[in-house]
């Protein structure tokens, strides 16, 4: 058996004394956590343990004796040894250090074998107990305390999480945090080394401020609660009402941060780790969107730019228009040396022309209002870049509605004829699409059943490319629309979800979220045990952000590239429309 | 076992040396070969040439200086994510086994796998870019059950040594593994 | 903690190494080949090819060759794993273009074949199935590289229509200079002697062959108040299902107690599915869907009748098996199936719906009256007929032959492409034959031959394969890094 010892490292330099620390069952390991210098009363020792025992989970225990060679303190070692019968224990350490060298030698007293193991310490004078081998693990007591072992395990049955021998270790270290606020200047009854605070002026100030949050927190989630009352208003929640403000990216958007800032407000003490980062990112970024909406506020109502923003604003659209009308012209000709059907061409050309029309004297209508307009949406800023962004996402799909309603009628047109041919292909073979089933079945059709089929199949195919050119036209426009919106919401979603206090954590503090743990061998010198080194690995910032990135849901279809295309080929709406459900048979 | 004469599958030659902290303690590096300043030059002039032959063309000074800042970056790129200098591996007797790559620029990449999640060491069979090789895996026990392999983790990823290295350092990790 | 393959094989050298002593026993003799099985089709994938080359490997492994088996990745299953008493399978990871057969562009799959080739160090090639892409490639990459082939052709092939004749030229290329050739009935070798234009002197027959001792009659599962017909195969259109489709009402119409119980999947599912319908016979007709191997058998000991409507067969083990559970086979006489089983065993009819039904009502009438031989007999007839161990000494004496043989070097191979093959076919294929070269010497000098680690047989007289790690084996899990 292997018997692993873990050493803070604070405590290599200290003054002889007691080893206090905890056996970590199963694993064969003792965590040492702190030395209790000479002089001590082992009565004022025991109670001082079952005192920090009831303030803890850790079975906090004498684990052995420390010993620092000084001049004039010889005749140590059997003091030392005596000491072993008045703390219980099943196995004594014996840790003692030799002046010159680093290492130290440890020694393991079973209860039991106690005397066996006098007796040949007189016989061979040097005690190396061939069963029990000594592995010794130096390890950062501050460190190993603040520092968060990934992946986070909480709220799982104790008994999982002893497991692995590290994550007991950091567990317990985490757990005797109460051991560590007696400082080396506090007079007690005993001395104790182990890590110590270096000061408390910065504490006080926390205090105040976490005192000083509550009220506010409280006025927030009043606010807050207001303005829930008021979004479940009947009123709000008629079903036109409730569709477009699922789609307008504004609302979707107020929502979200209606939510965070619920989940920021709540006075409960975040008790977990994961809950009190999720607080602390969520807090982070909005603090940041503020400070970036403010700055676009600035900018923005300085010099007049609304005016200039408004007034480039009309005559954009009207290029628009403009361009949108001679490549109408131009389909209604013969686009690219395609002949075209030149009827159905013809139809569908004034049809959009007129469409054009209608939207332009739109425009001209609103034209008057548009500065005061600009003036009143760019006040949402103030509520955060994010907001801003929204807003102007929901703008633009508001100018280019025009856009938006051509590529809905060559789509449902095209979709028309897609299915009209399939299903006619089908009959053209002799099969049919078996509804219950789910399925292709063959079937026998009458000669005129087969003829009429047959007659329409002719004339959908030479009718297609005509709608298929119209549609590819448009959903062009569309997509480029739409590319441009989700830019606009990529960009909201990473303010809204970024993990920005996580990651300041992992490049200031490195250790407080850990990976894992490397080693590196210390020092190999002649009888001693082997020493290790215990570093905190630091997690990867790509874990980071796959750990504490703030769940976003997105209006956006989920859907994988190829399903897109295959919906653009069978001429489906894509974003925004209702989501069909899916058939179940 | 410092040899000389072992290659990896490319059959470039590798140092392996094994140190031998205590018999509960070792740590076998293999490093590969160097960064050679020949195909560091290669590369740079060939990029720096395309660049003037450009310039010649388009008579613009800016891609001259783009070429100049490409080659430096896609160098300091390669140098530190990608050109890994030596491997090495530190068992531990009833600890864990700790992995750890550093690359050229001095990166180090480290990563530790406790005793109790490892269930063994084995020498396992390949495909890997149109070839067949040999690779030394730890295999990762199931936390769910015991006796069941949840994932293979293979061990000197970039320098791939041999059939006759992987057998010796298999050797040395059985032998620690044996132990405890 | 010995457990996996590979840790038994690195272990020092300890007595608790139990080696096959029938292995040791023969190493000393020089008679051993290397042989490499190379065919897109291997399990987990189903079929006769499949189980020929598990079987005549698990043969020729017992015999003290080492078998090696390469095919193409199916799925998830990809990089190497271990059978039955350490025969290796290479899962090459190439890309399936249809039908489970790899695409062949003759290049591509050469540096993988290469490093099989030379890491087993395989003396033989020996590819399977005339359908396999694969196999074509590796017999061709095999020449290059100067090893012995042999080739085992186990379907049959038309002469009229496009895809036939594209697939006859590329037989003859693939087969001029190839060492054996090995055909498992006489209609298949007549077949491809005619399609490659060979030399019938280097073809042999050799059948196939089943277990008997898995297919053995159960008649106390099967129902007697009713007559079972039970059908086994892929329901693909070479497969007769069309006939079988017209067979099942006509049929059902006359017997009320007649029953069809259909194992399998493929395309023409749907066939059965719709005459199950249109006649309302879903209490009449079982469709079971795929069916495991060790599936078969209960399913085939259920019935009475065993009906095979193939269209084209080189050697049907379906009837083979079918009789050895004891069951009356009625078949369509196409291909080789008339050589298989004596003419009192099986009932053939021609391939027709109306032919078909006729044969059935005989064999249903001799059922009814009780003059059929009892299962137990039937099953004592067929277990002498064919067996493994009699296909894989067959094959055996093959190889001895082949390995005698020279390979051609590469002009010669040149001048019997281009002489053999007609003169423009021959000049493409030369030329591809000469660009192959090329590129296994570009190939030899990027990646050495010594470069290339030895592997450690799992199989055959160098054999680590023990008794402990057999089980565990299989369980190895080798990914692609």
């Amino acid at each position: 058996m292997v018997l692993k010892i873990f050493f803070p490292q604070c405590c290599t330099t200290a003054d002889s004394g007691l080893l206090v620390g905890c056996w970590i069952p199963d694993q064969d390991s003792a965590v040492v956590l702190a030395v209790v210098h000479y002089p001590f009363i082992p009565g004022q020792v025991k109670r001082y343990l079952t005192e920090i025992r009831s303030q803890t989970d850790v079975d906090l225990t004498v684990l052995g004796s420390w010993s620092m060679p000084k001049e004039g303190q010889e005749g140590m070692d059997s003091f030392l040894k005596d000491l072993s019968t008045i703390f219980p224990h099943s196995r004594w350490l014996q840790l003692s250090r030799e002046i010159g060298k680093r290492g130290f030698t440890c020694q393991v007293v079973r209860k039991g074998g106690m005397f066996l193991k006098e007796q040949a310490k007189e016989g061979e004078g040097s005690v190396r107990d061939e069963n029990e081998k000594v592995i010794i693990v130096h390890y950062d007591q501050r460190k190993v305390m603040l520092s968060q072992l990934h992946p986070v395990q909480e709220g799982v049955s104790h008994s999982k999480m002893e497991q692995s021998a590290l994550r007991a270790v950091f567990h317990t270290v985490a757990q005797s945090h109460p051991l560590f606020f007696i400082d080396k200047y506090d007079d007690g009854p005993l001395k104790l080394t182990h890590w110590q605070s270096e000061g408390r002026e910065a504490s006080i100030i926390a205090e105040l401020v976490k005192q000083g949050s509550v009220p506010v927190c409280k006025l927030l989630t009043w606010m807050l609660s207001l303005w829930s009352w008021l979004g479940s208003i009947r009123l709000l929640n008629v079903p036109p009402v409730r569709f477009i403000s699922s789609k307008l990216s504004t609302c979707v958007q107020l929502g979200y941060r209606t939510e965070h800032l619920q989940t920021v407000s709540s006075t409960r003490k975040a008790t977990e780790h994961m809950e009190f980062m999720r607080k602390a990112n969520i807090f982070v970024s909005f603090l940041l969107d503020m400070a970036l909406g403010l700055l676009l506020i600035a900018w923005l109502y300085r010099e007049n730019r609304i005016g200039k923003l408004a007034s480039t604003l009309v005559p954009v659209a009207d290029h628009v228009a403009k361009e949108l009308r001679e490549l109408l012209e131009w389909l209604m000709g013969a686009p690219a040396g395609l002949k075209m059907n030149r009827a159905l061409d013809q139809v569908l050309g004034r049809f959009f022309i007129y469409h054009i029309h209608l939207w332009i004297s739109y425009i001209h209508l609103m034209s008057p209002f548009i500065e005061m307009i600009l003036w009143y949406v760019g006040l949402s800023a103030c509520l955060g870049l994010t907001f801003a962004l929204s807003v102007l996402s929901d703008m633009v799909a508001l100018l280019t509605f025009h856009i938006y309603c051509f590529y809905v009628y060559g789509a449902r047109l095209y979709c028309l004829k897609i299915y009209g041919l399939s299903s006619l292909w089908r009959l053209f073979r002799g099969k049919k699409w078996n509804v219950l089933r789910q399925r292709v079945d063959s079937c026998s059709y009458d000669m005129d059943q087969l003829f009429i089929g047959t007659l329409l199949f002719t004339i959908l195919l030479f009718l297609l490319p005509t709608t298929a050119l119209y549609y590819l036209v448009f959903t062009l426009l569309r997509l480029v629309v739409v590319l441009f919106q989700g830019l606009i919401h990529l960009a909201v979603d990473l303010l809204n979800s970024f993990p920005l206090f996580a990651m300041g954590l992992r490049v200031c503090r490195p250790y407080r979220l850990a990976e894992g743990v490397k080693f590196r061998v210390l020092c190999e010198e002649e009888g001693t045990p082997l020493h290790l080194m215990m570093e905190i690995n630091p997690i990867k910032v790509s874990a980071v952000l796959q750990y504490y990135r703030t769940p976003t849901y997105s209006c956006y279809p989920r859907d994988s590239w190829m399903a897109l295309c295959k919906k653009l080929f069978v001429g489906e709406l894509i974003y925004p429309w209702k989501h069909k459900t899916t058939k179940t048979d | 076992m410092a040899d000389d004469s072992l290659t990896d599958i490319y059959g470039n030659r590798i140092g392996v040396a094994c140190r031998c902290h205590s018999d509960l303690c070792r740590e076998v590096t293999v490093s590969g070969p160097k960064l050679s300043l020949r195909s560091v030059l290669v590369y740079t002039c060939g990029v720096w040439l395309l660049a003037y032959a450009a310039f010649c063309c388009t008579e613009n000074t800016a891609v001259l200086s783009c070429a100049i800042i490409l080659t430096l970056v896609g160098l300091m790129v390669y140098i530190h994510f990608f050109k890994v200098d030596h491997e090495s591996l530190l068992i531990i007797g009833s600890l864990g086994v700790q992995l750890s790559s550093s690359y050229a620029s001095g990166r180090e990449c480290t990563s530790f796998i406790e005793m109790s999640k490892i269930k063994d060491v084995v020498i396992n069979e390949a495909v890997y870019m149109h070839r067949v090789i040999y690779y030394l895996c730890i295999l990762i026990k199931d936390p769910a059950d015991p006796h069941a392999v949840s994932s293979v983790l293979p061990l000197f990823q970039s320098s791939k040594p041999r059939l006759k290295c992987l057998i010796e350092v298999y050797k040395t990790c059985q032998e620690i593994l044996a132990q405890s | 903690c010995g457990v996996l393959l590979t840790t038994a094989t690195f272990a020092p050298p300890t007595p608790a190494l139990v080696r096959s002593h029938r292995a040791t026993a023969r190493a000393a003799g020089s008679g051993r080949h290397r042989i490499c099985m190379v065919s897109d089709f291997f399990y987990p994938n189903m079929g006769g090819v499949e189980s020929h080359i598990y079987q005549l490997s698990q043969c020729l492994v017992e015999q003290g060759h080492k078998v090696v088996i390469a095919t193409h990745a199916y799925g998830d299953r990809r990089g190497v794993r271990y059978l039955t008493r350490g025969l290796k399978v290479y899962y090459l990871p190439l890309q399936v273009m249809y039908n489970q057969s790899t695409s062949t562009t003759c290049f591509h799959s050469l540096p993988l074949l290469r490093c099989v080739f030379v890491r087993e160090r395989i003396t033989v090639v020996h590819a399977h199935s005339s359908f396999s892409a694969m196999a074509h490639d590796a017999l061709f990459h095999a020449k290059t590289m100067g090893l012995n082939t042999v080739f085992t052709d186990h379907s049959l092939f038309g002469f009229a229509d496009v895809s036939s004749v594209l697939t006859n030229k590329l037989l003859t290329v693939s087969l001029c200079d190839t060492n054996h050739i090995i055909c498992v009935s006489y209609t298949s070798k007549e077949n491809t002697v005619l399609r490659a234009g060979l030399d019938p002197e280097i073809v042999s027959v050799i059948p196939n062959a089943v277990d008997p001792t898995e297919f053995t009659p159960d008649p106390g599962r099967r129902d007697d108040s009713k007559i079972t017909v039970v059908v086994v195969s892929r329901l693909v259109y070479r497969k007769g299902i069309d006939l079988l489709g017209g067979i099942i009402p006509e049929l059902c119409a006359k017997h009320p107690d007649l029953c069809f119980l259909i194992g399998g999947e493929g395309p023409k599912r749907i066939v059965l599915e719709e005459v199950r319908e249109k006649y309302q016979l879903h209490d009449r007709v079982r469709l079971l869907g795929a069916l495991d191997h060790k599936d078969v058998r209960d399913v085939l000991v259920q019935g009475h009748i065993f009906l095979n409507t193939s269209l084209t067969e080189a050697f049907c083990m379906a009837i083979v098996e079918g009789a050895s559970c004891g069951l009356q086979v009625v078949s369509t006489c196409v291909g080789g199936i008339p050589e298989v089983l004596p003419d009192e065993m099986v009932t053939l009819c021609e391939p027709t719906v109306r032919s078909l039904c006729d044969g059935l009502e005989i064999v249903i009438a001799r059922q009814r009256s009780g003059s059929v031989p009892s299962p137990a007999s039937i099953h004592r007839r067929v277990e002498t007929l064919y067996t493994w161990r009699n296909v894989a000494e067959r094959t055996e004496k093959v190889y001895n032959r082949v390995s005698g043989q020279e390979v051609l070097s590469l002009d010669r191979r040149l001048t019997r492409l281009t002489s053999h093959c007609g003169s423009v076919a021959g000049a493409i294929f030369a030329f591809i034959a000469v660009l192959n070269y090329l590129f296994l010497l570009l190939l030899q000098w990027l990646i050495p031959d010594d470069v290339i680690d030895i592997a450690i047989d799992g199989s055959g007289p160098q054999s680590c394969w023990t008794q402990t790690s057999s089980k565990k084996g299989k369980r190895k899990a080798n990914q692609i890094l």
